[in-house]
């Protein structure tokens, strides 16, 4: 039965979300779209299957409800558990090939996060790097040596705020059996199908964190029926979400769930691009706390909940400085 | 999950575990509900604009929650009696719709092993080290395993602790060990001692084996090899190979249970089966020919054959195929099962180790199996079961679930209860277990042993010879 059920969100962690470190609660669901985001790229980057990437996506979401998202730097957090969730996988990937990825997604180069009317990016070469990659597509050694030992720590934090649990059960599978259950209500299979797979994959970016509080077939069952309304096919006359163990209530509240996603996600964009200062790309931990510093809310390292710990300060000294430095030019800039 | 073929006695149990189960679920069922209610309180504002597109929309044709107060006005559906017949879980007393829930737990921090108070040293194995512990708050006796991390490892932590991990805490059975929980020292800033919390058990079937001055009772194999077929065929039906079974990860409680555990080796499968597996898996002497000959692709047989030598070595006490190294493992199998034909074996030609293979003849004295005559004390049905365990082609070996029905458990004697089990003094209980001489499991990332041509009719030639003299010699070295 474990293959179709997951480990949900307590009341407790998901109220407890709004307490950490006063970070505004639309902040924090702007940095987890963006992460996200983040991860998915990275695992199209590294030609990881999206069954990988998705677990990834769902076990940062829950590592992010035990502990509070600024003790770690959002881009590491993603990079770790991506790595873990292959490392399990049948498809490993090295830490080499993450550090390269993840240099080349948080670069100026990319188009990731950028908006679509900048220059068109360089080619791509992130894991596999030719020997005439442009030096400034690869991290040097000490920025992977830095990045590795990261990830490293990083990992048994993660399966330490999880207890070892790495277990994650997608809808997807089961998505595709309803479909079949359901004889692809009559419609093309390939389109219903693409079209539910992607309403799951959409809802994995959800700030309501549908994959915490929703067990896979009330997923599964939502995204087709979003996907027939879609494609405009005829469901059933009677109630068959019964038939998959879903009720009515939960149903309507993931199909509204599903679909507000899109409006939101435009509206996350225009919030990180702004958070970014126009430059797009990856939003970081500088970022933010530059943002809360024009609100007027100081925020410290993740000190909120205790759970930040020495390694975010102490880890990397001249790393820190240079944040403080980026800060103070953001401060700058603002009062001038 | 229990088998069929057990006793009365052994089905009482199953059945009042099964109910407390469902006790279990009820009471979960009501919590659920309870939390989501609150949830969904908490998420009012969602939830109007739920309600406000579904009505708009006016898709919802249909009632199904007549056991809570309607949240919003709804149109009743005619359509009740056809939900009925298809709903799977329809509840037939009330007519009410009974939907399954789903309960995966929840998540969170992992405990310090500071609650935990150590009592002594078990055994230092491969993988790990064991010791007894107490837990502070309960004074329940447990077994920790620490897991072995090599700090200089740049690949992070290690994927087969995390995996043994994964599938302990997927699995729930009366014959495979039990994890509590995981505990982590307490330096969270760096996690370097993380340990599994097991069940503990007094005894492993190996140093029973060796130190019984008797063998083992029919009645009491049957009882063990029973346990034992029933907990692989849990396994196997939860997608786990287990790949490392030899009788010292066999656990034996004052009960009378066996425990399969030690799940370093194991991993999740799929079907097929992937097709590029390690071959590097099961301790020599259990471990099966198609493994042997390079198979990449191999199935739950693997386990099965394990399950056999496990068998023999229950009956003489004595591991039944002592190899010094691969070849000789293989030429003892031979030995025992006999020279692999055609007939028996039809797809062993094309395994990558057997192509340099020469074999004797058909002529040759010792082609036939020899497991009548080593067990000469063994029921015809005994003997049956035993070869099909150990049939060299892993597509005639039967499953761990065929083997629960075999007739061999219903002939007399009949399997002993576990409760009029002889108990043995523990080991673990307080002195430190000498560590065993058996060869361990397999190291992963060591290459992969390719037996040479000339390696195998080097040994087979030899052999030849050795058959015109007087039959194969297999005492024990």
């Amino acid at each position: 039965m474990s293959h179709m059920t997951n480990p949900l969100a307590t009341p407790d962690q998901l109220f407890q979300r709004r307490s950490y470190g006063a970070l505004p609660i639309e902040l924090q669901d702007a940095i987890f779209f963006a992460t996200q985001c983040l991860t998915q790229a990275a695992g199209i980057l590294l030609e990881l299957p999206q069954s990988v990437t998705a677990q990834a996506n769902v076990l940062l979401a829950r590592y992010w409800l035990v502990e509070p998202p600024m003790s770690h730097e959002f881009s590491d957090v993603s990079a770790a558990t991506l790595y873990l969730v292959a490392k399990l996988s049948p498809t490993p990937r090295s830490p080499r090939d993450l550090s390269n990825t993840y240099f080349y997604l948080l670069s100026p180069h990319t188009s990731f996060f950028r908006p679509p009317n900048s220059p068109p990016p360089p080619p791509p070469p992130p894991t596999a790097p030719p020997a005439s990659a442009s030096p400034s597509h690869l991290p040097t050694e000490s920025t992977y040596l830095r990045f590795h030992t990261r990830l490293l720590h990083l990992e048994a934090h993660i399966l330490h705020a999880l207890s070892f649990n790495t277990h994650a059960a997608l809808p997807h599978p089961l998505a595709i059996t309803y479909l079949q259950a359901l004889d692809f209500l009559h419609v093309r299979k390939e389109t219903v199908a693409r079209t539910t797979i992607q309403y799951l994959n959409a809802a994995l970016l959800s700030p309501q964190m549908l994959y915490l509080t929703h067990q896979p077939n009330a997923l599964a069952v939502a995204a087709v029926y979003n996907a027939a309304r879609d494609v405009g096919a005829k469901m059933p006359e009677c109630e068959w979400w019964e038939v998959f163990d879903v009720e009515r209530e939960e149903l309507g509240f993931l199909v509204v769930g599903m679909r507000s996603l899109v409006g939101w996600g435009a509206q996350m964009r225009r919030e990180l691009d702004e958070m970014t200062g126009g430059k797009g790309g990856m939003v970081r931990r500088r970022d933010v706390e530059a943002e809360l510093g024009r609100r007027g809310i100081r925020v410290g390292n993740g000190e909120g909940d205790g759970g930040g710990g020495p390694e975010g300060s102490g880890l990397d000294a001249e790393e820190e400085m240079a944040r403080r430095m980026d800060e103070k030019m953001a401060e700058v800039e603002m009062a001038s | 999950m229990a088998s069929k073929s057990k006793s009365r006695w052994a089905d009482d149990e199953a059945d009042a575990a099964l109910e407390a189960q469902l006790k279990k679920a009820k009471e979960e069922k009501k919590r659920i509900k309870a939390e989501k209610l609150r949830k969904l309180e908490a998420e009012t504002h969602a939830r109007e604009a739920a309600a406000a597109v579904a009505v708009a929309a006016g898709t919802h044709e249909g009632d199904n929650s007549a056991n809570e107060p309607p949240a919003k006005r709804r149109r009743i559906s005619p359509a009740r009696e056809t939900v009925q017949t298809t709903a799977a879980g329809v509840d037939g007393s009330g007519g009410a719709l009974q939907l399954l829930r789903f309960d995966g737990g929840t998540f969170g921090r992992c405990r310090s092993v500071e609650n935990y108070d150590k009592l002594n040293d078990i055994e230092e194995g491969a993988y790990g080290w064991v010791s007894r512990a107490k837990e502070i708050a309960t004074g329940k006796v447990v077994a920790l395993k620490r897991l072995k991390i090599d700090p200089k490892d740049r690949g992070g932590l290690p994927v087969t602790g995390l995996r043994e991990i994964q599938m302990l805490k997927d699995c729930d059975h009366r014959n495979v060990v039990k994890m509590r929980e995981v505990v982590v020292g307490d330096d969270t800033s760096k996690i370097e001692n993380i340990f599994l919390v097991l069940e503990f058990v007094e005894h492993d079937l190996k140093s029973i084996l060796e130190d019984m001055p008797e063998p083992f009772l029919a009645s009491e194999v049957k009882t063990l090899l029973q346990q034992l077929a029933s907990g692989v065929a849990y396994l196997h039906d939860n997608w786990i190979l287990h790949r490392d079974l030899k009788t010292s990860n066999l656990l034996l409680n004052n009960r009378g249970q066996l425990k399969i555990a030690d799940f370093g080796m194991a991993r999740y499968v799929g079907d097929p089966p992937p097709a590029k597996l390690t071959q590097l898996v099961v301790t020599l002497w259990y471990r099966a020919p198609e493994l042997l000959l390079g198979a990449a692709r191999y199935t739950a047989a693997i386990d099965v054959w394990s399950v056999g030598c496990i068998f023999g070595e229950l009956l003489t006490r004595e591991p039944l195929l002592q190899g010094r190294h691969e070849v000789d493992e293989l030429a003892r199998i031979f030995a025992l099962c006999g020279i692999p034909t055609d007939d028996t074996w039809p797809a062993f030609r094309r395994l990558p180790n057997a192509r340099g293979l020469r074999l004797p003849g058909k002529t040759a004295a010792a082609s036939g199996a020899t497991i009548r005559t080593r067990f000469p004390l063994l029921t015809a049905a005994g003997v049956a079961l035993l070869s099909g365990l150990l049939a060299l082609d892993p597509d005639r070996r039967p499953t761990a679930r065929e083997m629960l029905a075999h007739e061999y458990f219903r002939q007399d004697p009949k399997p002993k209860q576990e409760a009029m089990f002889p108990t043995f003094p523990s080991k673990a209980g307080q002195e430190r277990r000498r560590r065993r001489e058996t060869p361990n499991a397999p190291a992963r990332g060591q290459a992969a042993v390719d037996l040479g041509a000339v390696d195998f009719s080097g040994i087979f030639s030899g052999r030849e010879k050795e058959e015109r003299g007087g039959g194969f010699s297999l005492r024990m070295v």
